[in-house]
């Protein structure tokens, strides 16, 4: 596979569950109030290491987003989604910005913050009436 | 005999047919064949110059200033700041003559008379009166006379640059336009990889693809898992492997390029990322990935010293060119440099440190260059102490550094290798593209004689050769079976490049005339040339 080129992060982050390679840090963290099928996710500014899959789009109950999966370059393991176009203005906020579905992370002191089991991450997302 | 009397020479309608003579016969009279020389000029009834400018030359060197003056205001076609100009040299020199001679109140009667009438800088006028008082203001311009000869060929030779070319040719003409030709071809011979030298008159010059390194000579099966990492010698007689297996080696290259193995180096307890030649090729460094690095002795393959016990490793390492000192990037942001024992002698640590994936000393000492946060090009000037940073737009995968230390070569995120001088005044980077590099760490290296060309691996398996100057792409080699991750040309032999690979072999390629027969049971391949 070669020398894969990593990019390492200082600080309280998330890191992939099964390989630990570094992906967000907490301070990247614009909302915490997401959720998708597997259970809670948060929206980030930026992820590292992470690779992105086919565009496609979906319908989440704020309505039809194109989003990219986002997989760790080290493992494969999908790991969330990036938001590539919102449908509206109201949603805009979300364009470049990844999310991370916590039961495939795992906090930088090894708290599995998701729990439960695992299934495809899903495709639905709410936003809190603040945001 | 006939003579043409048409007006141009050559097939381009560009040459004028008196120019062209005139210059012939001025490359006659230098090369010192006097009568041929002027048996041209009888012949082709052009003379080199015209007379005056003759008697005016002999009256220079003979130091007859005043007759040079009036022979001077003969020649219409100079402008008056030009006939200045000149007339202000020749006095000047007259003005030095006198000096050296210590004939002081001559000197100061030409400065107060005819000198100051020029009208010319009087910032030039104080310096030589300067001059005649003071002994060590006069040393201070140089004026060191043996002779008068010497200085009054000088001067001439200054008069030349004001005189208007058409009158009095300037020196060597014909054999700087040769030169011109010869260096246009040069330049355009994207494969040229041999002394500028090699160039003749008699063709114009260009060479086949066959001149740079496209035949696999060799395959070398050592290790066992993938070859991150290959590098010869300075003197280009070991090379050096590390490789996902946990081990290095080191190899022999032999007069006619053979290549053997020598030591296999083991005790890291991660894939070794690099190996480091020190300059005076009698050790060698190899970093483990974010582990420890550690330096072996060349001829018996023993582990002097690790480094790093205890810390959150290295991610990469280089020598300072006394060989006696090494720089390594900290895992945990920062730079330590370390000598031979182990021992710590300075350190770069702490929270604001970046982080460092990369990282190189120039060969003269001079600086730190290191790839920081990713996108950061930071030449750090060591004794000066300053920093000059230039910044990417994509992430950084690998450093290479010239071994004359002017450039630093990168392999960026974005499928482009970019070229920046180390002296800073280039505002943009010379590209480099073709090849593909995702995520993973592909290295690239100068070489080639006179580092004329680029070479680096690339993620679709084959090793890409670019002309340095052109940017253009030169060779594709295939033959590997998984990605190239790194490539080496040796220094000291233009024709001899090694590249690493994923599929576990080296392979070392060379020219066609080297080597007619494979060894080690190794699978034919060949390289495309574009």
């Amino acid at each position: 596979m070669g020398r894969l080129h990593l990019s390492y992060l200082d600080g309280r982050m998330y890191t992939c569950k099964y390989c630990y390679t570094h992906l967000a840090l907490v301070d990247d963290i614009i909302s915490k109030t997401f959720h998708c099928n597997n259970g809670k996710a948060y929206l980030f500014n930026k992820a590292v290491n992470v690779s992105l899959g086919e565009k496609a789009e979906r319908m989440m109950t704020t309505g039809l987003h194109t989003v990219a999966d986002l997989f760790c370059i080290a493992c494969g393991s999908i790991v969330g989604w990036k938001y590539e176009v919102a449908p509206d203005r109201i949603q805009k906020y979300k364009e470049g910005k990844y999310i991370l579905v916590m039961r495939k992370v795992v906090d930088f002191d090894g708290t599995n913050l998701g729990g439960g089991n695992e299934s495809q991450a899903g495709a639905s997302d709410a936003d809190d009436a603040g945001y | 005999m006939e003579m043409s009397s048409s007006d141009k020479v050559g097939t381009k309608d560009l040459i004028r047919r008196c120019e062209f003579v005139r210059v012939i016969i001025q490359s006659l009279y230098s090369l010192g064949y006097w009568k041929s020389a002027s048996l041209l000029e009888e012949e082709s009834r052009i003379m080199l110059q015209s007379p005056e400018i003759s008697l005016f030359q002999s009256q220079i060197l003979e130091g007859k200033w005043d007759e040079s003056i009036a022979t001077l205001d003969c020649i219409r076609e100079l402008s008056p700041e030009a006939r200045n100009s000149a007339v202000f040299l020749i006095l000047q020199q007259k003005f030095w003559e006198y000096l050296d001679r210590d004939d002081t109140s001559e000197a100061l009667v030409i400065l107060r008379g005819r000198m100051s009438q020029l009208g010319v800088d009087k910032g030039k006028l104080h310096m030589l009166a300067c001059c005649i008082i003071s002994r060590s203001k006069r040393e201070e311009i140089g004026r060191k006379l043996k002779g008068g000869d010497e200085s009054r060929r000088k001067l001439l030779n200054e008069l030349r640059l004001i005189i208007p070319p058409s009158i009095m040719i300037p020196e060597g003409r014909l054999e700087h336009l040769a030169e011109l030709a010869l260096l246009l071809q040069h330049e355009r011979c994207i494969y040229h990889n041999s002394p500028k030298d090699s160039i003749s008159l008699y063709s114009d010059h260009h060479c086949g693809p066959d001149q740079i390194p496209t035949q696999t000579l060799q395959i070398l099966h050592q290790h066992e898992h993938e070859v991150w990492y290959v590098q010869f010698s300075n003197k280009g007689d070991y090379l050096a492997s590390s490789s996902r297996d946990y081990n290095a080696v080191i190899w022999t290259v032999a007069g006619d390029g053979d290549i053997s193995l020598k030591h296999i180096l083991r005790g890291h307890q991660k894939p070794v990322s690099l190996v480091a030649w020190s300059p005076d090729d009698k050790l060698l460094l190899t970093c483990g990935n974010r582990e420890l690095v550690k330096v072996w002795d060349v001829q018996t393959g023993n582990c002097k010293v690790t480094i790093g016990k205890g810390s959150s490793g290295f991610s990469s390492c280089a020598w300072f060119p006394d060989s006696q000192r090494i720089v390594c990037g900290l895992c945990d942001n920062g730079i330590c440099i370390y000598d031979l024992e182990g021992v710590e002698h300075d350190t770069w640590r702490g929270e604001r440190m970046p982080k460092i994936s990369d990282l190189s000393v120039t060969p003269d000492g001079m600086n730190l260059i290191s790839i920081c946060d990713e996108k950061d090009i930071r030449i750090y000037a060591l004794e000066a102490k300053t920093e000059r940073v230039i910044s990417e737009n994509q992430s950084i995968m690998s450093l290479f550094v010239s071994k004359d230390g002017q450039y630093l070569l990168v392999n960026l995120n974005n499928q482009e290798i970019h070229i920046w001088d180390v002296c800073g005044t280039w505002r943009v980077p010379l590209k480099y593209m073709g090849h593909k590099q995702g995520q993973y760490v592909i290295r690239s290296c100068f070489g080639g004689f006179d580092n004329a060309f680029v070479a680096s691996g690339s993620e679709d398996a084959q090793v890409y050769i670019w002309h340095r100057q052109s940017c253009k792409l030169v060779a594709q080699l295939s033959g590997h079976s998984s990605m190239v991750n790194c490539v080496s040309w040796n220094p000291a032999n233009p024709k001899l490049m090694a590249s690493a690979s994923d599929d576990c072999t080296i392979r070392i390629w060379g020219v066609q005339q080297a080597r007619p027969s494979l060894k080690n049971h190794a699978h034919a391949s060949h390289g495309t040339c574009i």
